[in-house]
């Protein structure tokens, strides 16, 4: 943020600080340090006042100290020269037989980032380690993770290492935690703080002496951990009993967690947990604050997928208040949809009817959505309602329910008449372009049965001109020639004009080459053009007629907790995770012919070589209890990043090649991750993708590949690699 | 963990920031900037934002954002509550938590960001040992420091952290023993047109006070303790007695803190205190409307309502109300388009009425959503769900404690439809 007259002030503050008065004036002092912080936070650059601020280091004062501290961590990586001469003074103040003093040194020296730092902390860290008060120890076991974040590229001191370890056993609760979170950070790279039996039992016996931060964080680590046999399991599992009731949403949240992660083989252990959290998640969906209200709900949707009647007779705590956020109110009402049952329909249709009306009409559309999804099952009195809504005469109103009505017509082809009927009787036409195609769609659809379509579609055809929608266009030339195929004396006249109009004067290409297709398609006959409109359709009852099946635990307890949800990309993850696991891929290969072609080209030389079959699929369950078992026999780096292509693209090629993905992060999340399987000359490779956060924020980061084999072939390793790597190539090359 | 937080007010402007790993520049914030924007009400930003590189997890309290910055996987209930919790904690030191408060406290800010995380991880955020760490400052100490030099911050270490109660520091000592506890009810209702209950459910605390000497160890127990079906206690309470006995047994933390808390959502445990008549209407002609709302009592137990107040969100068409009320004042705030009625006491002898007209904007049509009342009042001595503190007996120290229980009702969400 620049400042007018910044400089000045800059000037003014450095004559003050190194005036002799003010520094033998221990308040006036302090008050130009504290105005030089004010400065700062308001993002003034007053890096040039380095000197005289390290000077002020040298004091009595304790608050003085963490403001100069704190002026020092915030320009050291400026002016790494002059911070190393507040270094001495920091070293000394290590020594200081006050605790505060001495961690406050110790915390402060390890926040300096700048290089060549290391070897002036490593010895007051190594001495704080073994300090008797806990404080300073607190402070000298993240001091460690400091250290190594700052020279990230060296081996790891081993040493140091065993000694956190070791410390994992101290009295101090803070000190025990605070070790996990540094051995988690300094053994990043190899997986991470190993959590063994003797560690694990220590752990869970420190549990109720941790704060309650520590203790969701103990129980993230603990999902690691894997009890040798069932006796263990539940001696775990009634340690950890207490904490499904916490009083911190977050504690209850982990440890269900835990749970259902421990007692995977046991459903009813974990439907038994489920149970007795759906109270403290209900609390949390009532909480006083609304972002907590907010990640309960996302939480009770996960538990949902699996257990939709849990909550069931709970449907009036997800009722809507008037002043809630929108995010919770969309949520709210998806949570509602999943909980009708014959019951409780009437009064949630009457709920949500109330919030067609509301004044965000995003609001008020996703509603009337959730009233369509509701249709699916309770027609009847969906539509009374949604007929009634139409007599508002609302356009963002009226564009939804028509939209719905198309969607409903659809999935349910038994409510086409009653459909029919209302569209026919609504004299208001939707105004904005997706209720317009959806309105198009209703009458080229079942133009047979609404008497007065001709004469809407003839409306948009006059209004042609001053339309400016593209799709809409498309969706008139469709339904016309529909509409002509069933209805051809009314409709010719018109569809004369409209394929003339797009023809002659249209000036979009697609909608153009549309009309084109139609024209010469109706040159050919009638009857030929009526074989190839009307075809066989799609059978839409195929998913969602019978609503939604209850779902295994497994599929979603391993992003329960995680921010997934919250962000939105749960749903997508879910999806990519079921078309990997179903056998039947080949679709996605037809749907993307532009990509199998590039695949296929080059690795075809590789492929003489070693043949890779797909063979049965494998379970999630399989592929984690193998990939944890088996060690990495092969680890390259492959030296270019993952290609940026869609995710489904990526699948498809791979697949062509016989290589079966698993699971993949989404998007563009860092650290990027794949996880692929395949068969080759009788062994079964297991292959993780990497690609780990770049060191510069510029640069690409590299792929690293590690595979797993068994059995042992060497050979079929070398393979399998080539043939990934040039498909990955080819797919960098060109992006489709 | 917790990369960085930054402080935003409504305006948009970013007045703190807090590093605890390597600086982000405050550029991330333009993905948040952005998501503002699209919001439109500061209420409608989405908590957890996702960025290509960092996920921005935000609160919204008292007008300011708490926008923290996250670089790796964590459980987002562990971050939102953690935020809550520095809000608290800056509440609790500077009696608001407001943006002028928090500039004008900025070093002491500072101070408690650093104590509350290092390297991105909690360390200390129990308001007891915070406050031994760094003193909050009084008008009386401000004063004091400036004439004598000496500094806010605690010269010893707190020696909670030692203790083997991590809550209860040792050697506290008192000349007045003394034990209070407030049983806080609100309830959160939705009533429809006709006055029949859509929702209700009340959600109950019980704060204590207790400022006791050495190490007490006390029992508290209920005349009906089966009401509560879904409890949360304070870590010092031994949940295995709960559960075997019904009774709460704990050894306090030294002064203010939360015991429990606790939902009732059975329906007919729910007593509605208030009953509110309301007719709203707009005509359809002349571009004028009518309110008329009289709110009496219902299940008040015998005790008086205090602290009446209705709020209603009128429709963005109604330019001005002339209106008559038989107790309490009103105000129409023309700009918010908030109708405020308040009432005070409820007296059932002759119920307070708002009576009157509305005029719209000319030419404009008939609004379609009705507005809904919120109502806020308060009872004293009644806990709502009939809840009862039967005895406090306290063990491990020879001293006759002063004990107290007080009860209050209040209304959480409340609302009217019309």
């Amino acid at each position: 943020m620049p400042y007018f007259g910044s400089e000045e002030t800059v000037k003014e503050l450095k004559r003050a600080l190194s005036n002799p008065h003010v520094q033998a004036d221990r308040l006036r002092y302090k008050n130009y340090i504290t105005k030089v912080i004010r400065y700062m936070t308001q993002g003034l650059d007053v890096s040039a006042l380095f000197m005289d601020m390290v000077k002020a280091s040298a004091t009595v004062d304790i608050v003085q100290k963490k403001l100069v501290y704190l002026y020092m961590c915030t320009y050291a990586s400026d002016k790494p020269d002059l911070a190393l001469l507040a270094i001495n003074t920091l070293r000394k103040d290590c020594a200081d037989p006050n605790p505060m003093v001495r961690g406050l040194a110790l915390r402060n020296m390890c926040n300096f980032r700048m290089p060549g730092m290391p070897e002036y902390i490593e010895q007051p860290i190594v001495a704080g380690l073994r300090d008797k008060a806990s404080y300073v120890r607190r402070v000298a076991v993240l001091g460690c993770a400091k250290m190594h974040s700052l020279q990230p590229n060296t081996d790891i001191d081993g040493s140091i290492v065993n000694e956190l370890y070791a410390l994992l056993r101290d009295p101090d609760p803070v000190v025990v935690v605070n070790c996990l979170r540094a051995l988690e950070e300094i053994l990043k790279d190899e997986g991470g703080v190993v959590i063994n039996k003797p560690i694990a039992h220590h752990l869970l016996n420190r549990m109720k002496d941790l704060d309650s931060w520590a203790q969701s964080e103990v129980l993230t680590f603990l999902l690691r951990y894997r009890p040798r046999s069932d006796d263990e399991l539940f001696d775990i599992l009634s340690l950890l009993d207490a904490f499904l009731q916490s009083a911190h949403a977050h504690v209850a949240v982990a440890t269900l967690r835990l749970f259902l992660h421990l007692a995977s083989a046991h459903p009813a252990v974990q439907a038994d947990a489920l149970l007795r959290t759906s109270a403290p998640l209900l609390a949390t969906c009532g909480a006083a604050s609304r972002e907590l209200r907010f990640a309960g709900l996302c939480h009770v949707q996960q538990v949902m997928r699996s257990q939709p009647g849990l909550f069931a007779t709970h449907y009036k705590r997800f009722f809507c208040g008037y002043s809630e956020p929108s995010y919770i109110k969309f949520r709210k009402m998806e949570i509602l949809v999943e909980l009708v049952n014959d019951e409780n329909v009437a009064l949630v249709l009457e709920e949500l009817r109330s919030y067609c009306t509301d004044v965000s009409p995003e609001l008020a559309q996703a509603a009337i959505a959730a009233i369509g999804r509701i249709a699916r099952t309770y027609s009847e009195k969906c539509l009374d309602i949604l007929t009634g809504l139409l007599a508002l005469k609302q356009d963002h109103i009226t564009s939804a329910v028509t939209q719905t009505f198309r969607d409903l017509v659809w999935f349910c082809p038994q409510s086409t008449a009653a459909v029919c009927q209302t569209v026919e009787a609504c004299v208001d036409n939707p105004q904005d372009s997706e209720g317009k195609q959806a309105l198009l769609w209703l009458l080229g659809e079942h133009g047979e049965q609404i008497s007065s379509a001709p004469y809407v579609m003839e409306g948009y055809i006059d209004g042609l001109k001053t339309e400016l929608s593209s799709a809409v266009k498309m969706e008139l030339l469709s339904a016309s020639v529909k509409m002509f195929l069933c209805r051809p004396a009314e409709t010719q006249d018109m569809l004369g004009r409209l394929l003339h109009y797009c023809i002659e004067e249209e000036s979009d290409m697609c909608v153009r080459d549309r009309a084109l297709l139609y024209y010469r398609l109706l040159q050919r006959g009638v009857e030929e053009t009526r074989k190839v409109v009307t075809g066989p359709k799609s059978d839409p009852s195929m998913s969602v007629l019978t609503g939604r099946q209850e779902e295994p635990i497994s599929l979603w307890a391993s992003t329960f907790n995680t921010l997934g949800p919250l962000s939105g990309w749960d749903l997508c993850l879910q999806t990519a995770v079921i078309s990997a696991s179903e056998p039947s891929g080949s679709a996605e290969n037809e749907l993307l012919p532009g990509s199998t072609d590039v695949a296929l080209s080059s690795p075809n030389d590789t492929q003489e070589e070693i043949s890779l079959s797909l063979g049965p699929p494998l379970s999630h369950e399989t592929f984690e209890k193998m990939w944890l078992d088996l060690e990495i026999l092969h680890r390259q780096t492959l030296g270019f990043p993952r290609p940026k292509t869609a995710s489904d693209t990526l699948q498809a090629a791979l697949q062509l090649v016989k290589i079966q993905t698993l699971a993949f992060t989404p998007g563009d999340a860092v650290p990027w991750k794949a996880y692929l399987y395949t068969r080759g000359t009788g062994t079964l490779i297991l292959a993780e993708l990497l690609q780990e956060v770049p060191e510069a924020p510029d640069s690409e980061g590299s792929l690293v590949v590690s595979v797993k084999q068994h059995p042992k072939n060497q050979q079929t390793i070398r393979g399998f690699v080539l043939i990934l790597k040039s498909v990955l190539q080819t797919l960098n090359v060109d992006p489709l | 963990m917790i990369h960085s937080l930054f402080l935003i007010n409504n305006g948009g402007d970013l007045f703190l920031e807090k590093h605890w790993k390597s600086v982000i520049s405050r550029s991330v914030c333009d993905y948040f900037f952005e998501a503002r924007e699209k919001a439109v009400e500061p209420d409608n930003v989405p908590p957890v934002i996702r960025t290509p590189h960092h996920y921005l997890i935000n609160i919204y309290r008292e007008k300011i954002f708490f926008v923290s910055v996250i670089q790796t996987e964590v459980p987002p209930l562990f971050v939102i509550e953690f935020l809550h919790r520095v809000a608290e904690t800056f509440q609790d030191y500077f009696g608001e938590c407001s943006e002028t408060t928090i500039k004008d406290n900025v070093v002491i800010v500072y101070e408690l960001l650093e104590e509350m995380l290092d390297n991105g991880f909690p360390l200390a955020t129990e308001s007891n040992i915070l406050k031994e760490l760094i003193r909050p400052p009084t008008i009386l100490r401000s004063v004091v420091n400036t004439i004598t030099g000496s500094s806010n911050v605690g010269e010893t270490l707190p020696t909670g952290q030692l203790s083997t109660i991590p809550w209860r520091r040792a050697g506290v000592k008192y000349t007045n023993n003394e034990a209070y506890f407030d049983v806080v009810e609100e309830i959160d209702a939705i009533l429809d047109k006709s006055g029949t209950t859509v929702f209700a459910e009340i959600q109950g605390v019980i704060d204590a006070c207790v400022k006791l000497s050495g190490m007490p160890d006390l029992t508290l127990s209920f005349m009906n303790p089966r009401l509560l079906d879904d409890v949360s206690f304070h870590p010092c309470v031994r949940y295995k007695r709960w559960e075997s006995e019904r009774v709460i047994s704990f050894i306090p933390p030294d002064g203010n803190f939360q015991l429990m808390s606790y939902h009732i959502s059975a329906q007919n445990l729910v007593a509605i205190p208030v009953y509110v008549k309301q007719n709203i209407s707009f005509f359809e002609t002349g571009s004028s409307g009518r309110l008329d709302i009289t709110v009496g009592p219902k299940q008040t137990m015998g005790k008086t309502v205090e602290c009446l107040l209705v709020t209603v969100h009128m429709p963005k068409v109604v330019l001005s109300a002339n209106l008559n009320a038989t107790q309490g004042t009103y105000n129409y705030d023309p700009v918010t388009k908030i109708l405020v009625w308040d009432i005070g006491k409820l007296n059932p002898q002759k119920l307070p009425n708002l009576k009157g007209s509305l005029s719209l904007q000319s030419g404009a049509p008939k609004p379609e959503e009705n507005p809904s009342l919120n109502i806020d009042l308060k009872i004293q001595q009644l806990a709502i769900s009939g809840l009862k503190v039967n005895r406090l007996d306290m063990y491990g120290e020879k001293y006759k404690p002063f004990k107290g229980v007080k009860y209050v009702t209040k209304a959480g969400k409340f609302q009217v439809r019309t």
